[in-house]
């Protein structure tokens, strides 16, 4: 997060440039809200005036100056339910607006914010935690938009600032003076009271975004923590964060305790020293008595901008406290670079190379070093390594899930980096180790971006092994995922997870130890199915049985980023003493423990 | 959240959010004290005013300067006072709030940790977090902004009425029956308001969870091109949340603005039956203004009121759907009684036994079977004949619905949850990490172990070669979710962090499942030469480790279709019989 310094004038600055900004982008909503305002604070004047009026014209002749009331009651009475009606209205208008443009300006943040977050490297990703985004997303752009509860009343109440000065102007230059002074003493705290929280949202915003961030590691480890019994030492742990959250949040709200009573207190006291200089005034014979009451009572109208002005400051302080923490996602530039190349609805596999392809993650050690690749049309081909040797990487690499920092990926010799967005799906499927299922239906995570139909769905779900058990699912295909009750079997959820590739009947299939958990007769069912389809697709499938090994035409053998061995499955386990250590480990290991 | 329970719930539910955090309520009568005293201090100001005007400025004669000074120090120190006095409120129910709402957070996090929900509803956890982030957050609204302005406000319309009574009896009886139709008419849209901000946060959680599940997602989203998809499935949450905001917010400026209608409605009514009946029975027009003056004093804080009400039905809904989580009973609770495991060896025991997620789909019925301590035990079946929630079972994730689970003679649900833990190792398939050191996930496991401790797992698993080949050895970062490594040393973490606690049981479900076969077969040798005296219970889909087991056990839709040594089994030419040659095929050398 950024943590520049500001000063007091670049905080004003940049948080008026932000309620601009969604103030143009909504215009037709705060233009309203304002005139929502501006007819609420002259309904207040209204009513002062007409109560005013019924004293004089009404109440004070009929009760003590025993005239009749006829004709004078009804319309008295109608004029005070009248203005209360006009303000009854300008309340709804204010508000409404006001409130439609909050909401619809956080909602419109929040779909920038999603539509952005779409677009990034997941190298990014990996710097962040997702409980802080959810953070972002949720209270930060709250936070960053309580500007627009306050501005359309500051606004539209200025009016009356703008009208009472003039009238006090009027009547004595030098109270006015005064008067100013006063009032521009109480802007002056109020902007110290904005510069002071400022600092202190941010740090509230700060650990707002820690504790969702624990909140959401810890729930996605609830199992991890429940197995070793160490549910105290994550309550601990975000039992700290929540009071380092608490503290300063007192902080904040003891600051501006202060500055709210505060505040109300020098109104006060604003209108006892006008009070005694007015009277001064009076015996030094300036003004009369009369205009002393009238400015009393003027200043009591300038006192509903002022407070709100007031609190017009501290809004802008904690909109650009929490907007900076949204802006600063939106500012990340890590965007997948995209050509414009579509997909070729062609059936035949495709043609897979790789090209002095080297990558390293983050930190910076290399796992896929100098890697020359030529897979033909067609072929099934083994990726065979010992753990953390780069397999996995090398088939994200193949779906573009990360792009090569020298050299490149091609398909039928088309860079993958020259396909438009979401166009590569359309010839490749990819399916990782851990099977990701999405809070939607079985129909919904099959078909997930693709236009499939039942059928579609159906058949792949029987290629894939899982046709079977989803029949027996409570709905059947229609049963709705991550629900309460329905959950799956790891091997469940990875046969959905295989059908969902299978389903886009893709150019390249790419199986990154995908299969672990379904038992070997179905895997080799799956691969004889597609090698025996008229157009077979090329298929990569990271494993480590012999039969999914013997099923592919050729194998690779990988380790520490380089292919040390290309072949067939029998020429390597006769020359690469490495490669037939992994994948006759189990048969070494069961003859031996039947020779001892 | 059914109707009835919103409508019936925010008086309820703020007074329950009072019972479970007692910090919440701590001092809260000296609070209002303090708030009232305040109250009443600053109202010295405008009657200080009002009589410098009557008196000095409006009065007879010429005015005197020395006798307004006067009174404008004493409306001065009246209102230092109450500023002293306001503030000291304030800073004690934001003390109060903040502390009591972390309380309840903090409370709120332990118990969802200890229901199951967390891991069975995985795909939910981003709407979860909500539960302790906005919906505490719009409790803390309310407390600061409304809390103490609430019990005032009814405090002074109170006051007022009583006043109103003893000025003038007929007209205070035309307010008071008001004030009661008002009342009546706020209770019935209080309801549907409590609706509506239910609704909100119901919406806010699920546009959450949506954004949520985008970003754990994203991998596989941009694997099938699903960003589009995506994004409008995460758009329509946020636009489902931005109509019932707004919604919320018309109905709250309804609500306020048939408050101002109420004023003008109430004030006309008192002008003319007090114009009116004020005639015959020789009211002063000052008797009718002074009412007026106090009709107007009753009418403020109605309007305070009706926005108070409003934040207070966004703080109950918050309140209900955290004791929606609370008042879930823990299905695996801590014994009450807690029994302390005999040292030694432990045997476990299934007694009629029956369990499922879903009561149409049973998994075990009756299930019934003993291991022996010291045997190292496989359990082997299909995807989906109940492996995993066997294992779940016996480490007391689950608790079965009835039966009873026993190690060591003593029923799981009755052993001090901490023993358990220490003695009974359990390794998932997941092999969750936090964005932490290798080193710190490890010690996860025993958070006192030191790092000679540390390095003894390492070298027990055999796995100083793997350390030694990291970019920072033990000090390697594995960021969020253990993502910086592979999966399977992922699994080798996990299980070291096992291993360092010293379990005398330790259960495995496939805990090595991503690891490759070579490194596989060589930690498990290391393990079982160190655990030979030890129980183990292995759950794998590699049927390697069944071969080295000293007994199997073969799961077959929930039921233990077979059970015995490896050669036994085969013998038996059954389920086992055929798992087996299926795995044979798969990993039989092949020239």
């Amino acid at each position: 997060m950024t943590t520049e310094q500001t000063s007091l004038g670049s905080m004003l600055r940049e948080g008026s440039a932000i309620a601009v900004r969604f103030a143009q982008a909504r215009t037709a909503s705060f233009v309203l809200a304002v005139i929502g305002a501006a007819l609420f604070v002259s309904a207040i004047v209204a009513s002062a005036i007409v109560i005013g009026n019924v004293t004089d014209s009404l109440i004070v002749p009929v009760l003590d100056q025993g005239e009749p009331h006829e004709g004078l009651l009804w319309p008295a009475m109608w004029a005070v339910f009248a203005v209360a009606l006009w303000k009854a209205l300008a309340v709804i208008l204010r508000r409404t607006a006001a409130s439609f443009l909050q909401f619809r300006v956080q909602a419109d943040a929040r779909h920038d914010l999603i539509d952005h977050l779409l677009k990034l490297e997941l190298s990014w990703y990996q710097r962040q935690s997702t409980g802080t985004l959810l953070a972002t997303s949720d209270t930060d752009v709250r936070q960053g938009t309580f500007i627009l509860a306050p501005l359309p009343y500051g606004i539209g109440s200025s009016l009356l600032l703008v009208g009472t000065v003039v009238l006090i102007l009027l009547i004595d230059p030098w109270l006015a003076l005064l008067a100013f002074a006063c009032l521009g003493a109480i802007v002056a705290v109020n902007m110290n009271g904005a510069w002071k929280m400022f600092g202190a949202f941010r740090e509230v915003q700060t650990l707002r975004g820690d504790v969702s961030s624990i909140a959401h590691e810890s729930f996605d480890g609830a199992l991890t923590i429940k197995a070793l019994g160490r549910i105290d030492l994550e309550k601990d742990r975000f039992e700290q964060a929540s009071q380092r959250l608490r503290d300063r949040l007192i902080g904040v709200l003891q600051m501006m305790a202060t500055y709210r009573v505060g505040v109300e207190g020098l109104l006060s006291a604003i209108t006892v020293i006008m009070l005694v200089a007015g009277a001064a005034r009076v015996s030094d014979g300036a003004v009369t008595p009369g205009d002393v009451v009238t400015i009393a009572y003027l200043l009591s109208l300038l006192f509903i901008p002022i407070r709100i002005i007031g609190f017009v400051l501290w809004s802008i302080a904690s909109s650009r406290a929490g907007w900076e923490r949204v802006q600063s996602v939106y500012d990340v530039t890590d965007l997948v670079p995209y050509g414009d190349a579509q997909p070729e609805p062609d059936e035949s596999g495709a043609l897979v190379s790789g090209d002095a392809v080297s990558f390293s993650y983050d930190d910076g050690e290399t796992v896929i070093a100098d890697l020359n690749l030529a897979i033909q049309p067609g072929r099934v081909v083994a990726v065979v390594g010992p753990t953390a040797s780069g397999k996995s990487t090398l088939t994200a690499l193949m779906a573009r899930l990360w792009d090569p920092q020298v050299g490149a990926i091609t398909i039928d010799g088309r860079d993958l980096r020259s396909f438009a967005r979401s166009a590569l799906p359309g010839e490749v499927a990819f399916v990782s180790q851990e099977s990701f299922l999405f809070d939607d239906t079985v129909t919904g995570n099959i078909a997930f971006g693709v236009m499939a139909d039942d059928e579609d769905v159906k058949t792949a779900a029987q290629l894939a092994g899982a046709h079977e058990f989803i029949l027996e699912l409570p709905e059947g295909y229609g049963t709705t995922l991550g629900e309460r009750g329905t959950s799956l079997s790891g091997g469940q959820r990875q046969r959905i997870a295989l059908a969902r590739a299978l389903v886009r009947k893709p150019r390249l299939l790419i199986l990154d130890d995908a299969t672990s958990a379904v038992d070997p007769s179905v895997e080799a069912r799956i691969l004889e199915r597609l090698r025996e389809s008229e157009t077979p697709s090329t298929i990569v499938i990271v494993a480590y049985r012999t039969s999914s090994i013997t099923l592919a035409d050729e194998v690779v053998f990988i380790d520490e980023g380089k292919i040390v061995a290309h072949g067939t499955h029998r020429d390597l386990s006769r020359d690469v003493p490495g490669y037939a250590r992994i994948v006759e480990a189990y048969a070494d290991d069961a003859e031996e423990r039947r020779g001892s | 959240m059914s109707a009835e329970e919103s409508a019936s719930g925010t008086i309820y539910a703020l007074r329950r959010a009072f019972q479970e955090t007692p910090a919440l309520r701590a001092g809260i009568g000296l609070t209002i004290f303090f708030a009232a005293l305040g109250t009443l201090i600053q109202l010295v100001v405008p009657i200080v005013v009002q009589t410098v005007i009557d008196q000095d400025l409006l009065g007879d004669g010429d005015v005197d300067i020395g006798s307004v000074v006067q009174k404008g120090l004493i409306a001065l120190g009246a209102m230092l006072l109450a500023f002293i006095v306001r503030r000291q409120a304030l800073v004690r129910l934001a003390k109060a709030s903040a502390t009591g709402l972390s309380e309840l957070r903090v409370r709120t996090f332990e118990h969802l940790h200890k229901l199951s929900i967390l891991h069975t509803e995985a795909e939910r956890r981003g709407a979860l977090v909500a539960r302790v982030t906005s919906d505490i957050a719009s409790i803390q609204d309310f407390m600061d902004w409304g809390g103490v302005g609430l019990l005032i406000g009814v405090a002074q319309v109170f006051l007022a009425m009583v006043a109103m009574l003893f000025y003038r009896f007929d007209l205070a009886l035309v307010v008071v029956g008001a004030v009661i139709v008002y009342t009546i008419m706020l209770v019935f849209i209080q309801r549907i308001l409590a609706r509506a901000h239910d609704k909100v946060r119901q919406r806010v959680a699920l546009s959450l969870g949506a954004m949520g599940e985008a970003i754990s997602g994203l991998p596989v989203i941009r694997a099938y091109g699903a960003e589009e998809e995506t994004r409008v499935k995460v758009a329509d949450a946020l636009d489902a949340q931005f109509r019932s905001e707004y919604r919320t917010a018309l109905l709250g400026a309804s609500l306020f603005s048939s408050a101002e209608l109420f004023a003008g409605l109430i004030t006309a009514a008192v002008i003319g039956i007090g114009v009116v009946t004020g005639v015959n029975a020789g009211m002063s027009a000052g008797t009718l203004l002074a009412f007026l003056f106090l009709v107007n004093l009753l009418v403020q804080p109605i309007q305070t009121l009706v926005e108070t009400l409003n934040h207070a039905q966004s703080a109950g809904a918050g309140v209900r759907r955290i004791l929606s989580i609370l008042d879930t009973p823990i299905e695996i609770d801590d014994p009450t009684d807690p029994v302390f495991l005999p040292e030694g060896n432990l045997n476990i025991q299934f007694t009629d036994v029956t369990f499922y997620y879903k009561k149409k789909a049973p998994l075990f019925e009756d299930l019934s079977l003993e291991i022996q301590p010291g045997t190292r035990v496989a359990v082997v079946g299909e995807t989906g004949s109940g492996k995993s929630t066997f294992s779940k079972l016996l480490t007391r994730i689950h608790d079965p619905i009835s039966g009873e689970v026993m190690l060591g003679g003593v029923p799981l649900s009755r052993i001090d949850t901490d023993d358990l833990r220490h003695r009974l190792g359990y390794v998932p398939q997941e092999g969750f990490l936090f964005d932490a050191t290798i080193a710190d996930n490890i010690k996860y496991g025993k958070p006192d172990a030191t790092d000679d401790e540390l390095h003894a797992a390492i070298t027990d698993l055999e796995l100083d070669s793997w350390v030694a080949q990291l970019p920072e050895g033990l000090a390697t970062s594995v960021g969020e979710r253990g993502g910086q490594l592979s999966a399977g040393e992922r699994q080798l973490v996990a299980l070291a962090r096992a291993w360092i606690t010293g379990p005398e049981v330790l259960v495995l479900d496939e805990a090595t499942s991503a690891v490759d076969p070579a490194l596989e077969v060589q930690t498990r040798r290391a393990m079982e030469r160190l655990i030979s005296s030890r129980t183990s219970v292995t759950v794998a889909h590699r049927l390697s480790t069944a071969e080295a087991a000293d007994e199997i056990l073969v799961f077959d839709q929930g039921r233990l279709a077979e059970r015995g040594g490896h050669d036994q089994l085969l013998a038996q030419d059954g389920v086992y019989t055929a798992l087996y040659g299926d795995w044979i095929k798969g990993t039989q050398k092949v020239d």
